[in-house]
C-alpha cells in the first residue's frame, strides 16, 4: 500500500501548523518523521489519519481518497498506534485488541471464530499471550503501549502509522515495538525521537521544521550533523558505531 | 487450533447463570411485589387473582376470593405497578450505562445532561400554570410538560456542545450542568411567583419520583419505548465499546465518535423523558446499577447492558416493594428509598479496594 501525502496545510486560529507539506511512503517503506517537539509531526499525522481535517491537500491510500472516504474505509486499510491510550473504564486486555476487528464489522455482526484467530495472532506477535484475561488499567505504559500494537495488528492494516510509540519506555519496550512492526512487512509512517532507532529501523526519512519538509531522504542522507543542527539547535557528530556499525550520534551543546 | 470456547474467562461460565438467576429473580419479585401492601391479601387468593389473569382465564380459580376489591387491587393498581417498576428500572440503567459510555465518565447517570431539571420546569408550569385552554386531564399535562420539558433540554445541550465543533464529552457534561441550572432557576421563578401552595406541595412530591401513578393505560407507552430502546441498545455494544476509548482512537477504528454520541443522546433523551415524565426523577438507579454490573462482569457492553438491564428491574422492584411495605400505610416516594439504598452502596464501592471501573 502506498501512502501519497501532498501540499497538506493545517492551521489552528491563525497561525498555520503545517504549511504544505508533502510526505510518501512506497509499499513496504518503514519511513521515518523526526522532528523537534512542537514541529508539526503529530498534527501531520492526523491530519493523514482523519483526526484532524486539513485545510487544503490530498491524501491518497493507493486509489482512495482519505479525506473523501468514511472514517470506516478507512480503517480497513490504516491502523494508527497513538501515543498516549489512557481511558476511565477498564477492559480485558483480549477485548481491547478484539476491538481492532471494528472496521471489519457490519452493523450486527458478531465476533467470527476468524476474528479471534486475528486476535491470538495479534497477541502472539506483541508477546501479551499470557496477558490474554489481565486488566488493561492495571498494564504498565510499555504493556499498554504493546496492547495497543496488538489492537492495530489484529485491525489488519496496510498501512501503520506509529506516532512516537517508544516514549516513556525503557530501551527493551523501544526494540521490541519498532521490531515487532518491522516484522510485519507493511507500509509504515512513524514519528520518532531516537535518531538511533532512526537509522535502525527506517528506510526512508523526513526531517519535519516549523510544520514543512525541512529534508527527506535515506536516513544516511538526512541525518547529517548541519541537518541535525538545524533541527534541533544542537551541536551534533555522526560517527560510526564500531559495534553496531550503523551512523551513531554525539551531541553537545 | 485454539476454539473460540477456549478464549471466554472463568467468569464467562457464571455470566450465563447469574442471567438466568437474575430474570428468575425479576419473576419471583414480581409476583412477591403483587402479593404484598397495605391491602392484606393471602397469598393464597393473590396467587389465584394472578393466575387467572396471566392465563386469560383459563388456570386460576376465583371461587376462593374472599374479597371482591381484591381483583381490582391487584389487576388494577399492583400489577401495573410492578409492571413500571421493572420496565423504569430497566430504562433508567440502560440509559446510564449509556450516557456514561457517552461521555467517557463514570459518574454520568440519565439526567446528566440536564434532562431532570428540564423535565421538572415542564412538570412545574404544568402543575403551577397549566396548558390553559388546552386542559388535559391533570396528570396528563403534568406528563406531558415533564415529558416535553426533558426533550427541550437535551436538545438544548446538544445544541450547546456542538457550537464550534465537535462535541466533546467534557463539552457535553458542562452543557447539561449549565443548561441544568437555568431550568432549575426558572422552575423556582415559576414556584415563586405561583403563589400556590397546593401546587408547590405537588410539585415537590413529584419531583421526589413516585410508581403511582402508574395505571394499564400507560403501560403500552412506556413498554414499547423502554423496550424498543433496549433492543436497540443491545446490538450498539461495539460502537459503545469504542467510545470508552475516546474520540481519537475510536476514529482510526472507523466509528466518527461525534455523530454516534449525538444519536445516542437523543435514544436516551426521549427513553428518560418518557419514564420522568410518567414517575419523576427516580436518582441513583441510573449511576449504580451500571457500576455494580461493571464490578460483576466488566465493561465490554456485550455482556453489560443484559445484566444492567435485569438488575435495573430488580432493584427497582425493591424498591417499589420497601417503599410500599416500610412505613405501615404510608407510600413513600420511591426516589427516596433508591436513594437512601444507593448511597450507603456507592459508597461501599468506592470504599471497597480494587474497584476500578470494571475490568
Amino acid at each position: 500500500m502506498e501512502l501519497a501525502a501532498k501540499e497538506l496545510t493545517v492551521r489552528r486560529g491563525k497561525k498555520e501548523i503545517i504549511k504544505h507539506a508533502s510526505v510518501f511512503v512506497k509499499n513496504k517503506q518503514f519511513v521515518g518523521l523526526i522532528g523537534p517537539n512542537g514541529c508539526g509531526k503529530s498534527t501531520l499525522l492526523k491530519s493523514i489519519y482523519k483526526s484532524l481535517t486539513p485545510e487544503s491537500g490530498t491524501v491518497y491510500l493507493d486509489n482512495l481518497d482519505v479525506l473523501k472516504s468514511s472514517e470506516k474505509q478507512v480503517s480497513q486499510k490504516l491502523g494508527v498506534v497513538g501515543q498516549f491510550n489512557e481511558m476511565s473504564f477498564d477492559l480485558t486486555v483480549e477485548q481491547m485488541v478484539l476491538l481492532g476487528r471494528t472496521p471489519h464489522k457490519k452493523l450486527l455482526e458478531p465476533d467470527q471464530p476468524n476474528d479471534f484467530h486475528r486476535v491470538d495472532e495479534a497477541l502472539r506477535r506483541t508477546r501479551l499471550t499470557d496477558y490474554r484475561k489481565r486488566s488493561y488499567l492495571s498494564l504498565s505504559g510499555g504493556e499498554k503501549q504493546r496492547v495497543i500494537l496488538a489492537r492495530t495488528i489484529a485491525q489488519q492494516p496496510q498501512l501503520m502509522i506509529l506516532d512516537e510509540p517508544t516514549n516513556h519506555l525503557d530501551i527493551r519496550y523501544q526494540f521490541e515495538i519498532l521490531s515487532c512492526v518491522k516484522q510485519l512487512g507493511i507500509s509504515v509512517l512513524a514519528a520518532l525521537h531516537d535518531l538511533e532507532l532512526a537509522v535502525m529501523y527506517c528506510d526512508y526519512v523526513y526531517a519535519v521544521k516549523d510544520g514543512d519538509v525541512y529534508a527527506h531522504g535515506k536516513p544516511e542522507e538526512v541525518l547529517t550533523p548541519k541537518i541535525i543542527e538545524a533541527l534541533y539547535q544542537i551541536k551534533c557528530q555522526t560517527f560510526i558505531n564500531p559495534v553496531t556499525h550503523r551512523l551513531g550520534f554525539a551531541y553537545g551543546l | 487450533m485454539v476454539t473460540r470456547a477456549a478464549h471466554r474467562s472463568g467468569s464467562a461460565y457464571l455470566y450465563y447463570p447469574l442471567i438466568l438467576l437474575l430474570l428468575f429473580l425479576i419473576a419471583a419479585s414480581m409476583v412477591f411485589s403483587v402479593s404484598i401492601g397495605q391491602v392484606h391479601i393471602p397469598l393464597r387468593q393473590s396467587m389465584n387473582i394472578m393466575l387467572h389473569i396471566l392465563s386469560a382465564d383459563h388456570i386460576g380459580s376465583l371461587d376462593s376470593v374472599t374479597n371482591d376489591s381484591y381483583f381490582n387491587i391487584i389487576y388494577q393498581i399492583r400489577m401495573p405497578r410492578v409492571l413500571f417498576a421493572l420496565l423504569i428500572g430497566m430504562g433508567l440503567s440502560l440509559c446510564g450505562a449509556v450516557m456514561q459510555a457517552i461521555v467517557q465518565n463514570p459518574l454520568a447517570d440519565p439526567y446528566i445532561i440536564g434532562i431532570s431539571s428540564g423535565a421538572s420546569l415542564g412538570a412545574t408550569v404544568a402543575i403551577l400554570i397549566g396548558f390553559g385552554a388546552a386542559a388535559f386531564l391533570s396528570n396528563f399535562g403534568i406528563a406531558f410538560g415533564a415529558f416535553i420539558g426533558a426533550v427541550l433540554t437535551s436538545a438544548a445541550v446538544l445544541l450547546l456542545s456542538s457550537i464550534g465543533g465537535r462535541a466533546t464529552s467534557v463539552k457535553l457534561i458542562l452543557s447539561g450542568v449549565v443548561v441544568g441550572a437555568f431550568y432549575s432557576s426558572m422552575s423556582n421563578l415559576v414556584i415563586y411567583f405561583a403563589n400556590n401552595a397546593e401546587g408547590v406541595q405537588k410539585v415537590a412530591f413529584w419531583s421526589m419520583g413516585s410508581l403511582a401513578p402508574s395505571s394499564w393505560d400507560k403501560v403500552p407507552i412506556l413498554a414499547s419505548v423502554v423496550l424498543a430502546g433496549c433492543a436497540l441498545f443491545l446490538f450498539q455494544h461495539r460502537i459503545l465499546n469504542t467510545m470508552l476509548l475516546g474520540d481519537e482512537s475510536a476514529v482510526t477504528l472507523g466509528i466518527n465518535l461525534s455523530l454516534y454520541r449525538k444519536i445516542y443522546m437523543v435514544l436516551a433523551a426521549l427513553i428518560t423523558g418518557t419514564m420522568v415524565a410518567y414517575s419523576g426523577t427516580i436518582g441513583f438507579v441510573g449511576l449504580i446499577v451500571p457500576h455494580i454490573c461493571r464490578g460483576l462482569f466488566g465493561a465490554d457492553h456485550k455482556r453489560l447492558l443484559p445484566a444492567t438491564l435485569l438488575l435495573g428491574g430488580l432493584f427497582l422492584i425493591w424498591a417499589d416493594i420497601l417503599s410500599r411495605i416500610l412505613i405501615p400505610n404510608v407510600d413513600l416516594p420511591i426516589g427516596i428509598i433508591t436513594s437512601v439504598i444507593g448511597s450507603p452502596l456507592f459508597i461501599y464501592m468506592i470504599v471497597k479496594k480494587g474497584y476500578n471501573f470494571g475490568g
